[in-house]
């Protein structure tokens, strides 16, 4: 029983027709295919948004440019932009890897609500077209930043009907997320399989569960913030007036949701790089319980550490958000302490997914470093809403998301189609686009430091931030073109590349989507593996090397 | 389950001391104010996580010893039957585009909202009864 035995796909399946495949795709229950569809949606999004960051960026190329024809529209762009990354690309990717993923790690048939979970999908899918339908308006999208300050939100400062669809837009969204979070935290409480203790899941299953832990605890007050804010507008509500203290209350609603966020979006995908090194570097993760530990820390503390985003309104109570928000730098070490564990004196390879995983790394202790400076109210005060601010938090989420989601794609590619991507084009993809990233953001940090602020539509030749300004557009157009390999490469994937058979592919993965077929059946498994570590694809497919307490276990014969 | 109810009861200790921390904290930087948005933001995470965390000390404690929990189960310790898992089904679609209609009425004009809502509720209905064998039928 332990060994995975190979049923040949019945020779008898019909061909479907293109109407037979849509409907399926439509109606589908199946938690891989919502997963392919989470991440095709937040991949079309990521790229739209990616080319109003390039209209951003060509816009402040030089001093004094129109490339935008008025600064409204400026506002827009940043605004949908920061939108639409955070929320329609980066929290549905996360979406996306754990449907594909988390029910096959932790060796279930589904996840606990097949049908929910298709809810949660077409919620994010119409509640993401709601938010930016306001592109389709007369008065275009919303412009008022992605955080929707108050009162500039209200009704008199930002009227026109993309402020509204942006609200409830985002508002329908976010109960899908919540759906998907509540089911990924039942399925992963309720659906293991035998054996599978929550001390043997994988990294990746069990950020997962904290995020989801984190999704659950900080979108209901987005929800509750959002209706409120269009109550103000379309009810005429004074919640968030400034005559009853309205701006403080929306920053700290709004802020409790918005920091929790983005560890939503970075927890997952450092569940992705855990998952990778370990493979790349043919050693076992270096200290597992830690690094759950590190996790969990992370998420509890990540919730008390929202006002950081608010030290510049001198009313908040600075000393405690210093102190948790330096805190959480601690478990953050002890995460990157652990991958560098995993890989010292390991037998390192650097295939595709490794390098974007070393790629993550490198760009995300920048990002992490910057933050600890920001942490200080004193360094915070001069530093708030410019450039610095910009670059910090670009190397954190770009660096764990985008790195990560292509590290994860490519290692999991064979898994999902049965193909492997080519891995020059990977290879070449990757270069760009980490030298693209850097020359973009790295020097964003000088800009700040001189003091450029952020979100403003151009600016003076005498500021003497042209230069500047230039190299970080030059980088930005790199980092476009890396998308032009990675495109090419799932086209020449999908016309000429080779189904692999195999249930392993690298050779050395661990978790149990590594013991089923590639890609995978219907139902996740035709047989399951004993799972006596938190690697049981490892102990199945290198008996030799197995955890002892699989090699202890007796061989039963059935 | 056993980990799990202590997960939920580590974080509901970990809110507790937080919201006490901040109130002390505040009142003590701010000659006894009060801020109630953090105060009541953290404290309500507190019961949140308690809540949860009873929930699943209270359904651990009643299912006794789990396959999942034990480190010797062999695969076929598990429960038979796994659940149904509906292979395909219209109403989730349908239920998102109804909805989506419903929220975007709230932007858009309340019209909307008659076209929305009796189409998004036929939806739910649908969606809650589509496999229903009947009340005790499982």
């Amino acid at each position: 029983m332990a060994t995975a035995t190979k049923t040949a796909p019945s020779a008898s399946v019909k061909k479907k027709t293109k109407g037979q495949i849509v409907v399926d795709w439509l109606t589908t229950t199946d938690h891989k295919k919502i997963g392919y569809l989470y991440l095709i949606t937040s991949f079309i999004y990521f790229l739209i948004a990616g080319v109003m960051a390039l209209v951003i960026r060509a816009q402040l190329a030089a001093p004094g440019l129109e490339i935008v024809q008025t600064k409204e529209q400026y506002n827009q762009l940043f605004t949908m932009h920061g939108t639409i990354m955070l929320l329609m690309f980066a929290t549905p990717l996360f979406a996306a890897f754990a449907n594909i993923l988390m029910p096959v790690q932790i060796g279930a048939p589904d996840v606990a609500f097949p049908r929910l979970n298709a809810v949660a999908y077409w919620f994010y899918s119409f509640g993401s077209f709601i938010a930016v339908a306001g592109f389709f308006t007369p008065q275009g999208a919303a412009s008022f930043g992605w955080f929707a300050y108050a009162p500039l939100s209200s009704a008199t400062f930002s009227p026109g009907l993309g402020g509204d669809l942006w609200v409830f837009g985002l508002a329908l969204s976010g109960f899908g997320t919540i759906m998907g979070g509540v089911n990924f935290i039942t399925t992963i409480l309720t659906m293991r399989a035998p054996g599978m203790t929550m001390f043997r899941m994988p990294i990746f299953t069990w950020n997962t569960l904290v995020t989801s832990i984190l999704v659950i605890m900080c979108f209901p007050p987005l929800a509750a913030a959002l209706f409120a804010l269009g109550a103000d507008r379309r009810l005429d509500a004074h919640i968030f007036d400034p005559a009853n203290g309205g701006p403080m209350l929306w920053q700290h609603l709004f802020w409790f949701f918005g920091h929790p966020e983005v560890y939503i979006l970075a927890l997952p995908f450092f569940g992705i790089v855990s998952e990778i090194f370990p493979v790349f570097s043919r050693k076992p993760i270096f200290g597992y319980k830690t690094l759950v530990f590190a996790t969990i820390a992370i998420a509890a503390l990540s919730m008390t550490v929202w006002a950081h985003h608010m030290y510049v309104t001198g009313g908040v109570l600075l000393p405690f958000f210093a102190f948790t928000t330096m805190l959480i730098a601690v478990p953050t070490g002890v995460k990157v302490f652990n991958w560098i564990g995993t890989m010292w004196k390991g037998s390192i390879s650097y295939e595709t997914p490794m390098l974007y995983s070393l790629g993550f790394l490198t760009t995300f202790i920048f990002g992490g470093l910057t933050g600890v400076i920001l942490a200080s109210p004193t360094l915070d005060f001069h530093l708030s809403d410019s450039y610095f601010v910009v670059a910090h938090f670009h190397y954190v989420v770009f660096g764990t998301v985008v790195f990560a989601m292509f590290a994860g794609i490519f290692f999991w590619y064979p898994k999902m189609t049965g193909k492997m991507l080519n891995e020059r084009l990977g290879k070449i993809q990757f270069w760009l686009l980490f030298v693209g990233f850097h020359a973009t953001f790295l020097i964003q940090h000088w800009l700040g430091v001189i003091g450029m602020p952020r979100r403003y539509a151009t600016y003076l030749p005498e500021d003497g931030f042209a230069w500047m300004n230039l190299v970080s557009t030059a980088g930005s157009v790199f980092l476009a073109l890396s998308m032009l390999p990675f495109f090419w490469n799932i086209y020449i994937t999908y016309k000429r590349g080779v189904k692999t058979n195999l249930n392993d592919p690298w050779g050395y993965g661990r978790s149990l989507e590594w013991a089923t077929e590639s890609p995978f059946p219907r139902h996740n498994f035709t047989s399951m593996p004993r799972v006596r570590s938190e690697s049981p694809a490892f102990d199945l497919n290198h008996p030799e090397y197995a955890a002892p307490e699989a090699k202890a276990a007796p061989k039963r014969k059935d | 389950m056993k980990f799990n109810a202590s997960l939920m009861w580590f974080l509901t200790a970990f809110y507790v001391v937080a919201a006490a921390g901040y109130m002390v904290w505040y009142a003590g930087t701010h000659q006894g104010g009060f801020e109630p948005i953090g105060s009541a933001a953290i404290s309500m995470l507190a019961i949140m996580c308690a809540f949860l965390a009873f929930y699943l000390q209270m359904t651990g404690n009643r299912q006794g010893n789990v396959p999942e929990d034990r480190l010797d189960a062999e695969v076929a310790d598990a429960d038979f039957e796994v659940g149904y898992f509906a292979p395909w089904s219209w109403w989730p679609l349908f239920l998102g585009l109804f909805a989506a209609i419903c929220f975007a009425s709230l932007a858009v004009g309340w019209w909307m909202l008659f076209i929305g809502f009796p189409l998004a509720m036929i939806s739910l209905i649908g969606f809650v009864f589509e496999r229903s064998r009947g009340l005790n039928a499982h």
